[in-house]
């Protein structure tokens, strides 16, 4: 079963860059100065490749929070990292600054992830209710922000605003690939790096201190590396919900194996659900592309839901 | 390397002070909510308080091998947070960095076998009865293998069996270091002989050897006649 869904998966990923709106045909592809070279290569390729990153990176990320925060429902965008850089990429198109806005969007993930540990540091090693808590009140503070930048934005600035809430996978060339590459590195190095004290934590804090694991330290260091890494990733995606959710929880009930073993399979398959789901808004046959944030939320909040009655069972 | 606690106060307890020698072990007793556990989570660190000593080291203020060699707590009630995490995977927790990886006398296996839970070594921890996370909980202790091991009501869900194992791995098992153990077991604490520290209002009300505390006069002084020693065991009037 799972080397057959492996299967299907790398299939897929294969070949995803060969659909979309406009057909390619395979012959004309090996003509190295073909408009078909171009898209494919300038533009399927780099979008399946950072489809495939981000979706990784947000998948772990969901895992890694729910771990910390004992919460299966909280995912990176819980804390308002992914509000704190929308806001901020708001403010960099309303002050016209909008080529730089993937800079702002990471600089405001980043401010809110400063915000936290501060605010964290009040806080004893054990309550990560509260901090939780105020990562939704963080969310809401932005949220209000976020309209008064609509309130005072032309009709055009309030559209570009927009169009980054609903996540978009558009990329030309592979110099962000890179960058989001490199995210996705250091992410599951950290990871791997910790990964006993993540076992660790799987148990209960107590367990983890009692064993000699500085808990809270433990949990800035992945908290932190979760949010370079999401910050990185919204900053040229914009919001794209959900995913972080769903992968976890499906691949925990696929695998039955604790989650310290499911880093690698989360990932991969965070990676393959976003290109699917990028591949199935490409090709709905609309006149322009369903925004992915859009559908990981058409799949995803039913999802929630029938989480939230499977857990009251 | 002894173990101190030298005049805490918190909400609920007050003025705490006793020491423990390693190697020494100890019963401590009081009725709910005296503040037994919060004691035991003083001790080891959890609730972290400048108070606490062992061999002069506060162990809230120091981190990884060192810390976990010193003092060790097992909850009443097992808390696993994960799903899948089996039980031979929760053991395997249990043997801390370099003390376990082949040094420490005992495995998991032998552990396991011990405790009569080996046909549960692949269930997740999640799935087992609360006698059998109970024994889990021990088996990890005694890997864990800290110079003081604090036991919160280890016998709460025991049927008689187990608590048979239990007992003489208390009294007379040589695997754990200096044990303290909460109880409400007032028979258990009689037969083990350790000495005994028991907690009224949230200040220590006796420390003393077993046989001072399980006098017949002293145990009507403190429980008004609901405690009586027949034929060497301690019964409890219903």
């Amino acid at each position: 079963m799972k080397k057959a869904v492996l299967a299907l998966a790398l299939l897929l990923l294969a070949i995803a860059p060969f659909f979309g709106q406009i057909d390619l045909p395979l012959s004309r592809l090996l003509e190295s100065n073909s408009m078909e070279h171009k898209i494919f290569f300038d533009i399927r390729v780099p979008r399946v490749l950072l489809s495939f990153f981000v979706g990784g990176i947000l998948a772990l990320g969901g895992l890694i929070f729910q771990t910390i925060f004992r919460n299966p429902m909280s995912t990176p965008f819980t804390l308002g990292v992914a509000s704190g850089a929308t806001l901020f990429t708001a403010i960099a198109i309303v002050l016209g600054f909008t080529a730089l806005s993937s800079l702002f969007a990471f600089g405001g993930a980043m401010m809110t992830v400063i915000i936290l540990f501060i605010v964290a540091s009040r806080f004893n090693a054990y309550d990560s209710t509260s901090l939780l808590l105020v990562g939704i009140a963080l969310s809401f503070f932005y949220a209000a922000a976020l309209m008064v930048m609509f309130y005072i934005s032309s009709l055009q600035e309030s559209y570009e605003i927009m169009r980054f809430t609903m996540g978009s996978l558009d990329i030309v060339g592979f110099k962000n690939i890179i960058i989001l590459a490199c995210a996705s590195a250091f992410l599951l190095t950290v990871i791997f790096k910790y990964r006993y004290e993540l076992k660790l934590l799987l148990t209960s804090y107590e367990f983890a201190y009692l064993k000699g694991i500085d808990v809270k330290k433990t949990g800035y260091i992945f908290l932190f590396a979760v949010s370079v890494a999401v910050g990185t990733a919204v900053s040229f995606t914009g919001t794209i919900g959900f995913v972080g959710l769903i992968i976890p929880h499906i691949l925990k009930n696929i695998y039955k194996q604790s989650a310290d073993k499911l880093i690698v399979p989360i990932f991969f398959y965070g990676g393959v659900f976003l290109v699917v789901s990028d591949l199935i808004a490409r090709n709905l046959g609309t006149a322009s592309d369903i925004p992915i944030g859009v559908l990981t939320s058409f799949l995803g909040a039913p999802f929630f839901i029938y989480l939230l009655i499977k857990g009251r069972k | 390397m002894p173990i101190n606690i030298t005049d805490y106060t918190n909400n609920i307890l007050k003025n705490i002070s006793f020491s423990l020698e390693h190697g020494e072990d100890l019963i401590i007793l009081g009725a709910n909510g005296v503040g037994k556990t919060t004691l035991a989570k003083v001790l080891c660190g959890i609730f972290p308080s400048e108070a606490v000593r062992i061999d002069s080291i506060t162990p809230s203020k120091i981190y990884g091998e060192t810390r976990a060699r010193l003092i060790n707590y097992i909850p009443a009630k097992l808390d696993v947070f994960d799903d899948f995490i089996t039980v031979r995977e929760f053991l395997e927790l249990g043997l801390i960095h370099g003390v376990a990886r082949g040094q420490h006398p005992t495995t998991v296996d032998d552990v396991l076998q011990m405790l009569t839970i080996k046909h549960l070594a692949d269930k997740a921890c999640k799935l087992l009865s609360s006698g059998e996370s109970q024994l889990l909980l021990i088996a990890s202790a005694l890997l864990h293998d800290a110079k003081y091991t604090i036991f919160d009501e280890p016998t709460a869900n025991l049927d008689p069996k187990k608590m048979q194992i239990l007992f003489n791995i208390l009294k007379y098992d040589t695997l754990l270091q200096s044990k303290l153990v909460i109880t409400h077991n007032l028979d258990l604490a009689y037969k083990l002989g350790f000495n005994i520290l028991f907690l009224e209002d949230g200040s220590i009300k006796f420390h003393g050897s077993g046989s001072d505390f399980f006098e017949q006069s002293h145990l009507d002084r403190l429980f008004n006649g609901a405690v009586v020693k027949k034929n060497n065991n301690i019964v409890v009037k219903l």
